[in-house]
């Protein structure tokens, strides 16, 4: 594909969501909650299409395909019960928006913060989201810049490819906060599915003559693809280690979670949570199919992830779809990026700035979150260029990482007895034992780092908390408050 | 039944079905069925079920926003 082509279509994508990103600015408030929360008024189906295009990045049609091109099925299984992941917003989603409505929370991390009486807890939760999120998010522009290089032929450099996505993920975000970055995302996420849904057909049929004719290839061809362990892959101890922390991703990940904060009504949250099952659900199918299809058309690839961009040189992928294919797989990463920038932003100007100033001065905070927009961004370009092998383990490590996080906001929850101490342990303990196992590849027992980091957590969350004093008021004003609010819907 | 029996009883139910997703195309007849109709439709349906289950779950997300 040339170089030229590549770039038109980049900028006919780049001016029609700069357009949608004006047009969602308008009539923006000037507050923190505006800019970061895009005012809590969200509609369930915007919500559910920024959930869905924030969720699902580059790794699917990509990493995923990749998983499965090597490892067969599992990777439908490891895709499948991280979707199922979602069963944890069917209970905490109404909790986080509750609690969210009434003290005027912005992060989650704020929100650990309050209700373990510790600005300590907020800022040290947000520190960690920042060390794990940004190099999964240079991760995405690695692909990115990987992705249009290998395209191109070499002909769009790396270094382009990185800055392109990177300038378009910030001009989007700053231009109108999380409202512009919703309306994007909507478009690309609608980018994502029908396309990647037009092009899996497309292969099936015109490659074994329909999807009977691809799951026979299989059957004959690559049996042992269509079982677990199967062709050695994914042995339980890898799909446990793998899918485990991905199953907590809707709490555990904040740019997920401060979504739970956002739809305008609970009705609207319900929409946001079906929307986005039945949509990762398709991607899921899509993406696995993607998998198997470079099976059987390009069996000798000695680098699994590069079986995307090959499929999309076949000549069985016309060269309209493939760029479009190009463009869904970019969507799929900026949409990604730009969440995580501004979610980490807001977690700056609200658990590490505020709860080090003096409170109520709304313009500076809000100044603060949109100068960080800009410097996240530049960061993540930086770690996307160095490419050290820290940031690829980090990124890996992201979920392990992240999961660590979950103890405590369980504890927020259902336990009165849960202290700020035992937080700070389970979060820096956990933090430093998922980096420290990623980095050296060390499996003790076999378990992966994220069996280990979740396990350190919870029996540091717990033990400590039995040994600190708990913020009995709070706890007890804070889940007195749901327990009422829940009965009175009749929402378990 | 109270809130909180049934809260108790749904956290069964998805606790069943998502440890069955880790465990049963592990086992050694499912392990050894290569068709599609094995782990593959497995996996589907499962995922099919928690989406259902979520709808049933979710019905009751209403507010005062939404009663207007």
């Amino acid at each position: 594909m040339s170089a030229n082509t590549v770039y038109i279509a980049l900028f006919v994508y780049f001016i029609l969501g700069s357009v949608i990103a004006r047009q969602a600015s308008r009539k923006l408030g000037g507050g923190v909650n505006e800019f970061f929360l895009a005012g809590r008024s969200l509609g369930g189906i915007v919500s559910a299409l920024t959930y869905s295009a924030t969720t699902y990045s580059a790794f699917m049609l990509v990493g995923l395909a990749g998983f499965t091109y090597i490892g067969g099925v599992g990777a439908l299984g490891f895709e499948l019960i991280y979707l199922s992941g979602l069963v944890l917003v069917a209970f905490f989603g109404p909790r986080f928006w509750l609690v969210g409505q009434r003290y005027n929370y912005l992060t989650p991390t704020e929100m650990l913060g309050d209700r373990y009486g510790s600005k300590a807890v907020a800022a040290v939760s947000a520190v960690a989201a920042v060390i794990f999120l940004i190099p999964y998010s240079a991760v995405q522009l690695i692909g990115i810049g990987a992705l249009l290089e290998g395209i191109s032929g070499g002909a769009i450099p790396y270094l382009a490819g990185v800055s392109i996505a990177a300038f378009i993920a910030v001009y989007w975000t700053w231009t109108g906060g999380l409202k512009a970055v919703a309306w994007t995302d909507s478009l690309q996420a609608a980018v994502m599915l029908v396309v990647a849904v037009l092009s899996v057909i497309l292969i099936a049929y015109r490659g074994f003559g329909g999807f009977g004719g691809l799951f026979a290839g299989l059957e004959a061809e690559y049996p042992a693809w269509l079982t677990v362990p199967g062709p050695g892959f994914f042995n339980i101890n890898t799909f446990v280690g793998l899918t485990l922390p991905w199953f907590f991703f809707s709490l555990s990940n904040p740019q997920v979670s401060q979504r739970l904060f956002v739809p305008r009504s609970l009705g609207q949250m319900r929409i946001m949570v079906m929307g986005f099952l039945v949509f990762g659900f398709i991607y899921t199918l899509v993406s696995i199919l993607w998998g198997f299809s470079a099976r059987l058309l390009i069996p000798e690839l000695a680098v699994a992830d590069n079986a995307t961009p090959v499929l999309l040189g076949l000549n069985i992928v016309p060269a309209g779809v493939a760029l479009l294919v190009m463009l869904g797989i970019c969507a799929a990463a900026v949409s990604t990026v730009n969440s995580i920038i501004l979610t980490l932003s807001s977690m700056i100007c609200r658990d590490v700035f505020k709860s080090s100033r003096r409170p109520n001065d709304e313009k500076r905070e809000l100044l603060v979150g949109k100068i960080f927009v800009p410097l996240f961004t530049v960061v993540i370009v930086a770690f996307a260029t160095i490419r050290l092998d820290l940031i690829a383990a980090l990124s890996v490590a992201s979920s392990a990482g992240l999961l660590v996080m979950v103890p405590a906001l369980i504890g927020a929850f259902f336990w009165k007895r849960g202290t700020a101490p035992a937080v700070l342990a389970s979060v820096v303990v956990g933090g430093l034992a998922a980096t420290f196992l990623q980095y050296s590849g060390l499996k003790p027992l076999g378990y992966w780092p994220g069996v280990w980091s979740g396990l350190i957590a919870t029996v540091l969350f717990i033990g400590v908390s039995f040994f600190t004093r708990p913020p009995e008021k709070k706890a007890a004003e804070f889940i007195g408050y749901l327990h009422e609010e829940l009965g009175r819907k009749k929402i378990i | 039944m109270s809130l909180e029996r049934q809260r108790l009883l749904w956290i069964i139910v998805f606790l069943v079905v998502v440890l069955s997703a880790f465990i049963v195309p592990f086992i050694s007849f499912m392990s050894n069925m290569t068709k599609f109709y094995g782990a593959f439709l497995f996996w589907s349906i499962f995922a099919l079920v928690v989406i259902v289950f979520l709808g049933m779950i979710t019905a009751r997300w209403k507010d005062d926003r939404d009663e207007r």
